[in-house]
């Protein structure tokens, strides 16, 4: 709640023209930001133009927060909206360009999976709804409300993508487990 | 393996190293820096809303007064507490729609499309219980021009309500534009139930409901073209 407050109080600031208030949301908020775009299997290059790009935007349209709602959910509906533009320009680029060959998911990999392995590793498997999801309530810390408000969607469908989300966490958590274990005992 | 497990696990594997480069963020707030100056936040949202439902009701009155309230006329005073509070209903749940649409992070009351849906199903039923003449004299004819004139006045409203949004911002332009033409095509259906003097059942079931999804589906398909070409949008 405190720290709720304090973003809207910065935001406020920031409509107001106060640059102090618009470099530290910047400083706050970029790492979490940066977070969500690398998981959601874009490079570390990308992930650093998508972040600009979405500061950008946030610039350009700040008059549309308003006081007294939650910062997290208004900032979070504009990076996804920069996020998905951006698949949809480079899934077009790829088209014109007739890479055939590279899927997008191959093509996204390799450099990210050293920069943040664990948290991609288990949220691998889910598909980019329930992981951006995950997401925002684990990294960002929202609550099932906030991120119903961040992906235009309802509390239920946040709720129902939350638990199919665990469902295959936990799967592929027992699965590494037995792996691990077969392993441990031939060795 | 219980959820608070998960929950411990997806909590560390989220605490890795946070490296935003500190150059990165420096450009960022220089180049914001210089654009950076004191902006008028956007209105209440009821105040937007109820700024729609004006225009949609401005619209539809200013069409039936120059065409001739020959509609409301012929209907019973049972026709009209029914039909017209449907209609103002549906506009309000469309309005609200198209503010929350245009405001990043906002609550959703429902979808664009559930509401198109659901809105038009309810408006079906409401003509289905109130008219019984089942004659379809001239069908094709009359309700073409019904469509036609229920859409020429969905597309003042449509504009005229874009200016009063002008200022906020789509996350999706198609949903947007969804409930953006759901709105002026009910602009339409009211103009037509106050000016259409036919009352036969199909004729209104079909033709003047018509106007709402088509002119909902324009309004996506503008969104969509928005979507591809954003020098659309004029910003």
């Amino acid at each position: 709640m405190h720290v709720n407050s304090e973003l809207e109080k910065l935001m406020v600031r920031y409509q107001q023209g106060d640059f102090s208030a618009a470099t530290t949301l910047i400083d706050r908020l970029s790492p979490q930001l940066h977070r969500f775009f690398l998981v959601q299997f874009t490079s570390r290059i990308d992930a650093d133009d998508l972040l600009q790009e979405t500061w950008l935007r946030i610039h350009k349209v700040r008059h549309t927060y308003r006081f007294g709602e939650p910062v997290l959910p208004w900032l979070y509906a504009i990076a996804r909206h920069i996020r998905v533009d951006h698949y949809r320009k480079s899934r077009r680029t790829a088209a014109r360009e007739q890479r055939l060959e590279e899927t997008p998911e191959l093509a996204a990999f390799p450099e990210t999976s050293t920069d943040a392995p664990d948290l991609q590793a288990l949220l691998a498997p889910l598909p980019e709804s329930q992981r951006e999801v995950i997401e925002m309530m684990k990294i960002a810390g929202m609550s099932l409300e906030e991120v119903a408000r961040a992906t235009s969607s309802s509390v239920g469908s946040v709720k129902q993508k939350a638990h199919r989300a665990y469902e295959k966490i936990r799967e592929r958590l027992s699965a590494m487990k037995r792996e691990k274990g077969s392993m441990g005992g031939r060795a | 393996m219980k959820d608070r497990k998960i929950d411990e696990i997806l909590s560390k594997a989220a605490q890795g190293p946070e490296g935003v480069d500190p150059k990165l963020l420096a450009q960022v707030a220089k180049s914001i820096e210089s654009t950076l100056r004191a902006v008028r936040p956007l209105p209440p949202a009821g105040l937007m809303t109820w700024g729609l439902v004006f225009v949609c009701a401005a619209v539809a009155l200013a069409g039936a007064a120059h065409a001739g309230f020959f509609g409301v006329e012929k209907l019973s005073t049972l026709e009209r507490a029914l039909i017209f509070p449907a209609l103002g209903i549906f506009i309000w749940f469309a309005s609200a729609t198209w503010v929350s649409q245009m405001i990043p992070g906002s609550k959703h009351l429902v979808s664009p499309g559930t509401l198109l849906g659901v809105g038009s199903l309810a408006l079906i039923c409401v003509f289905a219980v109130l008219f019984h003449d089942y004659h379809t004299e001239r069908f094709v004819h009359s309700g073409l021009v019904c469509l036609a004139v229920g859409l020429l006045h969905a597309i003042p409203t449509g504009l005229v309500g874009w200016f009063v949004l002008r200022r906020g911002f789509a996350v999706d332009s198609v949903t947007a534009g969804l409930a953006a033409g759901t709105l002026a095509g009910l602009a339409g259906v009211v103009m037509l139930e106050l000016h259409c003097a036919n009352l036969q059942a199909f004729h209104i079931l079909l033709w003047h409901t018509a106007v709402v999804p088509v002119s909902g589906s324009a309004g996506a398909l503008i969104g969509r073209a928005i979507r591809f070409w954003p020098i659309l949008t004029l910003k």
